[in-house]
């Protein structure tokens, strides 16, 4: 199995902020792709930092406090401090400066609120649906076209990009430690996450909310570009598709066609208008195949064609290893080569 | 021999007078023990008894009146007490229940039980217990104790077990037809049972829609017209479905995957699994050959129902996770997977029937059946309907 391993994954993500320091220590990569740590957008770098100053200020109050307990068993001063004295090491360094320091804390993370949350001056939307157990993704193309993409989003490096989140079914959560903090996908509710992705690269996205069977299993690749090639991808992905035509290629656009796939899925520019799976149209273009799962490769399509049920449990989509070799190994051609 | 008799008897005797002395005499300890002691000698000795051959196994002098009695209580009393949870279906009238009821009675329940206009068979007569005459019967027990008996038999009788226990909608038929028994003439029996009276049958076999007796596939086709109509074109609005016209291919994987218990159905698996390989491929060439005759109801009239059902037939219900059923079912212009069966035309009430049962998974079919599974896993109930509405009223040309 080619499935990621949560080394790749990087421990650090997954489990969020607050006990990434701890397995750092431990050696973990802080520098993952999916790593609150190593922020890559607006959000990530303010929730990043206010980390930061909250470690510290945790720091400070632990080893003031600390001291004066160490100082009063262990030190032996020459001159005995009065009553007075005591009382205000007691209330000044045990309750006074903790407080101060926790009420500045406080005060900068409220100040934070109001930034991430704001909606104004986006150049970009996208229309995110979390769906047991991948992502259905909309765009609008450069030429006002609504474009219906799945398991990957890419952005412009430095523009603000307002993202709709919704669920058909059950709560997931959108999350790209590397961007931004997580939001709630509610079924009926549209909720809004605003991302400002600072430096290119490849992020990686989880649900971030138990959702079933194979919530585990439902990841997406973030990429982020510059805004020309953004411009030029997005262009790309809003055509039909277009099949290399080999013959083994178009073995497998008719198989497609004859088995039905296209009660399910979508590949533009062909007579598969399903609606229950994600979009086909340009699958062999994206970084992963079954939501994060696989690599994507000619050999990972056949596999999960002929094994869905098995590589994802409880998958919405029927396996399809009864049909014969050759029409899996043509599918996977046809499939893997929608660039 | 004398001496030996009474021997025995002493033998047998004594200890049963003395156990009472002992008992009566205050040691009660011991008398138990003798008392054991006896129980243990009948244990033993019936063994002896069945292992030497001399317990009667025969079937011609019937059982004691008092075995008789003690079954048929121990019987009565458990098809009661266990047929306390079974809930029946709303109506069992219905005449499309009885109709499908009475095509397996002649199959499976006439041979033992009798039919109307047709007396009890001298071979079965001979039997212990011998089948009752089940119109005579009938009155004696409730539906749910009827549909308890012929979904799990009696033992230590002839009476089988229903061979498909998941499929209950099908225990019900014949539930629903046997009570009707005592009051049906002979003709009306045939007609249920039997379908095309004999008249109706020479006409169609004169019409060349019949083969004759004396080609291959004749006596095996005098069956299955029983149910599925003269040319296949099914009985009436029923759960029977019509096979003319369907593809070739799936009519042939259907038939195997009933004769290996695949399909699960206690009415078409025993007549599928009775047939051989290259008789099972004649009938599915034969009946992917007849014309599917005209919908009863058209896609043109437009009725509430039909449109719902061509929009999920043609578009799903993607946010409900309900794939289109028209790119595997047609209507389409691009070809289609030979094994995905056609359902234009398809008797409506078998339609919705199938679908409530590959819901429930009680299904069963072809190595393709896990597509169904997935497709209706979300539909409700309003849904099927409206869709077995829009297939049944679909013709075949419009759907190929
Ligand atoms: C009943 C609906 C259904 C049918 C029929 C169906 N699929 Fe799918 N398919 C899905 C769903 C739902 C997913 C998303 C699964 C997930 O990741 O949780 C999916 C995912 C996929 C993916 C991965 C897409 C990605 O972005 O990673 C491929 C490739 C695919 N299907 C190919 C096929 C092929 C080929 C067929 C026909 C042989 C087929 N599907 C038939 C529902 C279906
Ligand atoms: C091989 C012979 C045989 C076949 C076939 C058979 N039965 Fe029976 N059936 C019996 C026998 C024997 C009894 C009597 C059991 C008893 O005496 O307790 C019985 C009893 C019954 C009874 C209870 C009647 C009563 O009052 O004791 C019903 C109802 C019944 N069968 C229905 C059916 C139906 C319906 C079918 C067809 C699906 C069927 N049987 C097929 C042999 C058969
Ligand atoms: C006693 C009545 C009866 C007889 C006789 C009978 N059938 Fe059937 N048949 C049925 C019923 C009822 C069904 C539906 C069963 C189900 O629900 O799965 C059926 C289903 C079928 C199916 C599946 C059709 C589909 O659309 O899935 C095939 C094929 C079939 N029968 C062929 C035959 C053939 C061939 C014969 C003769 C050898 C035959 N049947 C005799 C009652 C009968
Ligand atoms: C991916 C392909 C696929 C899709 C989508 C699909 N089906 Fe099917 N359907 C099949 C296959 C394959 C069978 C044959 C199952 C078997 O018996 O093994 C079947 C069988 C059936 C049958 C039983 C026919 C008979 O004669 O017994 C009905 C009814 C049916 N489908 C209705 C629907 C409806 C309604 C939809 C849409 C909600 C639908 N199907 C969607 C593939 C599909
Ligand atoms: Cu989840």
């Amino acid at each position: 199995m080619t499935l990621y391993t949560s080394r790749q994954i990087g421990l650090n993500g997954r489990h969020g902020g607050m006990i990434a320091p701890v397995i750092a220590v431990g050696g973990c990569d802080l520098h993952g792709p999916q790593s609150a740590l190593s922020p890559a957008g607006v959000g990530a770098e303010q929730i990043s930092s206010l980390f930061w100053w909250m470690a510290g200020g945790a720091v400070l109050i632990w080893a003031v406090v600390i001291g004066i307990a160490l100082y009063a068993t262990l030190a032996r001063p020459r001159k005995k401090h009065d009553v007075q004295g005591a009382r205000w090491l007691i209330i000044g360094g045990g309750i006074v400066f903790p407080t101060v320091v926790l009420t500045i804390l406080l005060s900068y993370g409220l100040m934070l609120i109001p930034k991430l949350r704001s909606t104004g001056n986006v150049d970009l939307h996208v229309a995110v649906s979390g769906e047991m157990w991948w992502w259905r993704v909309r765009y609008t193309s450069p030429a006002g076209e609504p474009v219906e993409l799945a398991n990957e989003i890419r952005l412009p490096v430095g523009k603000r990009v307002s993202l709709s989140l919704t669920s058909p079914d059950v709560i997931h959560s959108f999350w790209v430690p590397s961007l931004s903090g997580k939001v709630d996908m509610i079924p009926g509710r549209e909720n809004t996450l605003i991302l400002e992705p600072t430096k290119p690269g490849t992020y990686r996205g989880v649900c971030a909310e138990y959702c079933g069977a194979s919530h585990a299993f439902m990841a997406f690749r973030v990429v982020v570009m510059e805004p020309q090639d953004f411009e030029a991808w997005l262009t790309h992905q809003a055509q039909p598709a277009v099949s290399s035509g080999s013959p083994s290629a178009r073995q497998g656009e008719q198989a497609f066609l004859v088995n039905g796939c296209g009660a399910c899925h979508t590949i533009r520019g062909t007579a598969a208008d399903g609606r229950v799976g994600p979009d086909l149209t340009h699958v062999g273009s994206r970084l992963s195949l079954g939501a994060g799962m696989l690599p994507n490769d000619a050999q990972t399509f056949a596999r999960w064609i002929g094994h869905t049920q098995q590589i994802k449990p409880e998958v919405r989509m029927p396996s399809f290893g009864m049909l014969p070799e050759e029409q899996l190994t043509a599918l996977a051609t046809y499939l893997s080569g929608l660039k | 021999m004398f001496r030996l008799a009474r021997h025995l008897l002493h033998l047998i005797v004594s200890p049963v007078l003395n156990g009472g002395r002992y008992l009566i005499a205050g040691s009660w300890k011991r008398g138990l023990a003798l008392l054991v002691t006896l129980a243990l000698a009948a244990v033993v000795g019936g063994l002896m008894f069945a292992w030497l051959g001399l317990a009667s196994v025969s079937a011609r002098s019937g059982h004691w009146p008092v075995t008789e009695w003690f079954l048929h209580m121990a019987m009565r009393n458990a098809v009661e007490t266990r047929s306390v949870s079974v809930k029946p279906p709303l109506t069992l009238d219905d005449p499309k229940l009885i109709l499908k009821g009475a095509g397996h009675y002649e199959t499976g329940c006439s041979s033992c039980h009798a039919s109307p206009g047709k007396g009890q068979s001298l071979i079965v007569q001979q039997m212990t217990p011998m089948p009752p005459v089940l119109a005579t019967r009938i009155k004696e027990w409730t539906p749910e104790e009827l549909f308890w008996i012929v979904k799990n038999g009696v033992k230590f009788s002839a009476m089988p077990a229903w061979l498909a226990p998941e499929r209950e909608d099908e225990i019900w038929a014949i539930v629903a037809f046997i009570r009707k028994l005592p009051e049906l003439s002979s003709e009306q029996y045939e007609h249920l049972a039997l379908g095309t009276s004999a008249s109706g049958w020479r006409q169609n076999q004169e019409a060349g829609l019949l083969k004759g007796l004396d080609d291959p596939l004749g006596p095996t086709l005098a069956n299955c017209v029983r149910c599925h109509g003269a040319k296949g074109e099914g009985r009436g609005p029923s759960t029977i479905p019509i096979l003319a016209g369907q593809r070739e291919r799936y009519l042939l994987e259907s038939l195997e995957a009933y004769a290996n218990g695949e399909r699960k159905s206690g009415i078409m698996q025993p007549i599928a699994a009775a047939l051989d390989d290259q008789t099972r491929r004649e009938l599915a060439r034969h009946y992917a050959s007849l014309a599917r005759p005209e919908p009863a109801a058209r896609v043109s009239e437009q009725t509430e129902a039909i449109q719902r059902g061509e929009t999920i037939a043609q578009y799903g219900v993607p946010r409900q996770g309900v794939p289109s059923c028209a790119h595997c079912h047609g209507p389409r212009q691009t070809p289609r997977n030979p094994i995905y069966p056609d359902l234009s035309g398809q008797h409506a009430d078998y339609l919705t029937l199938q679908l409530e049962l590959f819901k429930s998974q009680k299904r069963g079919g072809t190595a393709y059946v896990h597509l169904m599974h997935s497709a209706v896993r979300r539909l409700t109930p309003e849904q099927m309907s409206d869709l077995a509405a829009y297939y049944a009223a679909q013709t075949v040309e419009a759907s190929q």
